[in-house]
């Protein structure tokens, strides 16, 4: 039978994200704070150190995922113009939007957040843009892009100091809007928490390197919340510090996120959110822990420098994985396979998200070349159930464990 | 004792009766239909008619762990290869064209799975493509068969889709095209998907339902490798391996 061991930091990961929304519910009820939305890897470290509560449409994208509802709200969007076959989480978020309904209401929101600002960066992908821009129509409100390069092969001086350029350019804007005047040493130090954070997130990551490991991808999806929505702030680094001593605690203990785990897989690709828990249990009764993930393990910006940190945040948010080239991409993936001792990779090929299925021009083939670790392709979708045919999908897993399991006989 | 291997596909549910040697001594195929219990005790039974049947039954395919009856399930690729590299005992790689997917696996020297990979999750390029334009055009299988046979040039198929195929041909019929070319440009098309699945670079093996019925798909598939075969009885090869694959480990 499949177990799973729970993670006792779930109950403070809950009262972290809790609280989070509890501010933004404080700030658009009192007026208290100007709100700003923001891409995931945006300058949030800017937005927090400006005095902003920073909200993220991709997070709710998530969380309607998460909550086996997004399949409602799509065909709304669809209805409104919005193709299919652009992001689900856009496709989902302005459908709910429409809708007039969000999860956030569970925590006492009436709606979104209304938002002051919007700013996005295209170092993730182009829809972003687009994604913004709808509501900054809606509100009538000011919405700014950082625009980065994207397939970056060599990280050179003028693509950073282009971005850390575009990100300064912000500063009187949003002075503007927030009314509060740019203090460098709140920036620096919104910086170093934000390096903090990401240092504790990739320390937790880093725990699944054991054998057996104490914590899924499963797991990491859920527990990064905190990272992205709160990266700058003393609250992410808080909670990574109780989710790493229980991880540090596991390993000591010789607990195991999948008691029976046989075989090692990394995951890349988009999470299917709709199907987080049954994947977890499908896995776990194949003997199987994901220890590793793109979508995960890809969000560390330990690059950022309290003393540097607007070049910092241009160095980091450029050299992130889902804006390099595929040559640089294989080279991360690369040392991945061999720091988690991974025995396959599936890549989830995400019908909406392009830039994040990184299945498209052979590098499947090509790492396994270089590797010799074998792959396994499935077509599914982050949001748009739709897109997954689960029982074939199931059958390619257990396959591909089978081929996994008799390769190390 | 005999032992009962049951691939219970989508479509159809495929049977064997092997005997202690490994030999098939009796083949049994019946509709899936809704209910896998059903089908599979429909299988069971006619064997048991004439043979006295080891419990538990070897089964694979989609249906595998629903069964009221004592049995091992197994996964129906790794069951297909065992069954394959039984037969042909070499590297090679196979091509599995079935009821709702179709499938590439690759086969090592010491009978090993390399790597598999299956259709994406529309019915292009499987059974269920042919069946359904078979079915909208009221052709049977046979017929389908030999109307490419009378082909003299292929036509491009260019949809995907099941249903937008089926306007697709009724066009071209409009436009004075034949059916012989027509049916060939539909096998054709059921070939590409195939062969997007790898690059074939050694001995191929075609198996399932659809070489069974549709001869003529091996021949196609011979004009572009020629030493491909199809073994008889194709459809049966992963309810075969089934039993193949626990004798192994019994043993
Ligand atoms: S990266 Fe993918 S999931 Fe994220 S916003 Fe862009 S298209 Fe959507």
């Amino acid at each position: 039978m499949a177990e799973i061991v729970k993670l006792q930091s779930v109950s403070h990961l809950r009262k972290t994200m809790d609280d989070y929304f509890v501010r933004l519910k404080d700030a658009t009820e009192t007026g208290s704070k100007k709100i700003a939305w923001c891409t995931s890897v945006g300058p949030a470290e800017l937005l927090y150190s400006m005095g902003f509560e920073v909200y993220f449409p991709e997070n709710h994208g998530a969380m309607l995922g998460a909550a086996k509802v997004a399949d409602n709200y799509i065909p709304i969007a669809v209805a409104q113009g919005y193709s299919p076959d652009i992001c689900s989480y856009l496709t989902s978020d302005v459908g709910a939007f429409l809708a007039n309904e969000t999860p956030l209401q569970k925590s006492g929101l009436a709606s979104v957040p209304k938002p002051d600002v919007l700013v996005y960066n295209t170092n993730q992908c182009g829809e972003v843009q687009d994604w913004f821009e709808y509501y900054a129509k809606h509100f009538d409100v000011p919405i700014f892009g950082i625009i980065t390069p994207l397939k970056i092969n060599e990280l050179t001086e003028t693509i950073i100091s282009g971005v850390a350029k575009q990100i300064e350019e912000l500063v009187p804007e949003l002075e503007k809007i927030s009314g509060i005047k740019f203090d460098l040493d709140k920036f620096k130090e919104t910086t170093r928490l934000s390096h903090d954070g990401c240092v504790l997130w990739r320390q937790v990551l880093e725990t699944a390197q054991n054998l057996p490991a104490p914590i899924n991808f499963f797991d990491s999806a859920i527990h990064m919340g905190p990272i992205v929505v709160m990266r700058g702030t003393k609250y992410a680094v808080d909670y990574y510090k109780i989710l790493l001593a229980e991880l540090e605690d596991r390993i000591k203990n010789n607990i195991a996120a999948v008691p029976t785990e046989q075989i090692r897989i990394y995951w890349d690709g988009m999470p299917l959110w709709y199907k987080l828990s049954s994947m977890a249990k499908l896995f776990s009764g194949l003997d199987t822990c994901v220890v590793a993930s793109t979508y995960c393990n890809s969000w560390v910006f330990d690059d950022l420098d309290p003393e540097n940190p607007f070049y910092s945040a241009g160095l980091a948010y450029c050299k992130l994985f889902i804006v390099r080239s595929d040559e640089e991409k294989q080279k991360v993936l690369e040392k991945l396979m061999d720091d988690f001792s991974i025995d396959g990779i599936i890549y989830h090929d995400s019908k909406t998200c392009a830039r994040n299925s990184n299945n498209r021009f052979g590098l499947p083939v090509r790492l396994q070349e270089s590797t010799n670790i074998p792959y396994l392709e499935i077509n599914g979708d982050l949001n748009d159930s739709r897109c997954f045919s689960e029982e074939q999908s199931i059958i390619a897993i257990e396959t591909f464990i089978d081929q996994l399991k008799s390769r190390k006989q | 004792m005999y032992k009962v291997g049951i691939d219970l596909g989508s479509s159809y549910t495929k049977g064997v009766l092997v005997d202690s040697s490994n030999q098939i001594i009796d083949y049994h195929l019946v509709k899936t239909g809704f209910d896998f219990n059903r089908s599979s005790k429909r299988i069971i039974d006619k064997f048991s008619e004439n043979f006295k049947i080891d419990l538990p039954i070897y089964t694979c395919g989609y249906g595998r762990e629903k069964l009221e009856v004592e049995s091992v399930s197994n996964s129906e690729i790794m069951a297909l290869a065992e069954a394959v590299y039984h037969l042909y005992n070499k590297k090679c790689s196979v091509i599995d064209i079935g009821g709702q997917d179709t499938k590439y696996i690759k086969i090592n020297e010491i009978g090993k799975v390399d790597k598999f990979r299956m259709n994406r999750k529309c019915a292009a390029g499987t059974g269920s493509f042919l069946e359904e334009i078979a079915f909208r055009l009221d052709v049977s299988a046979t017929e389908f068969n030999s109307f490419a046979e009378q082909a003299t040039e292929t036509i491009k198929i260019n949809s995907f889709c099941t249903v937008f195929a089926v306007s697709e041909i009724v066009g071209m019929i409009k436009n004075g095209l034949t059916m012989p070319n027509i049916v060939l440009g539909i096998y054709n098309s059921i070939l590409d998907r195939s062969f997007e699945l790898a690059n074939i670079d050694d001995s191929l093996i075609l198996t399932g339902g659809i070489p069974d019925y549709h001869p003529i798909i091996l021949k196609l598939i011979q004009k572009k490798i020629p030493n491909a075969v199809s073994p008889e009885k194709s459809q049966f090869m992963a309810a075969y391996g089934s039993v193949l694959l626990n004798t192994k480990r019994v043993n």
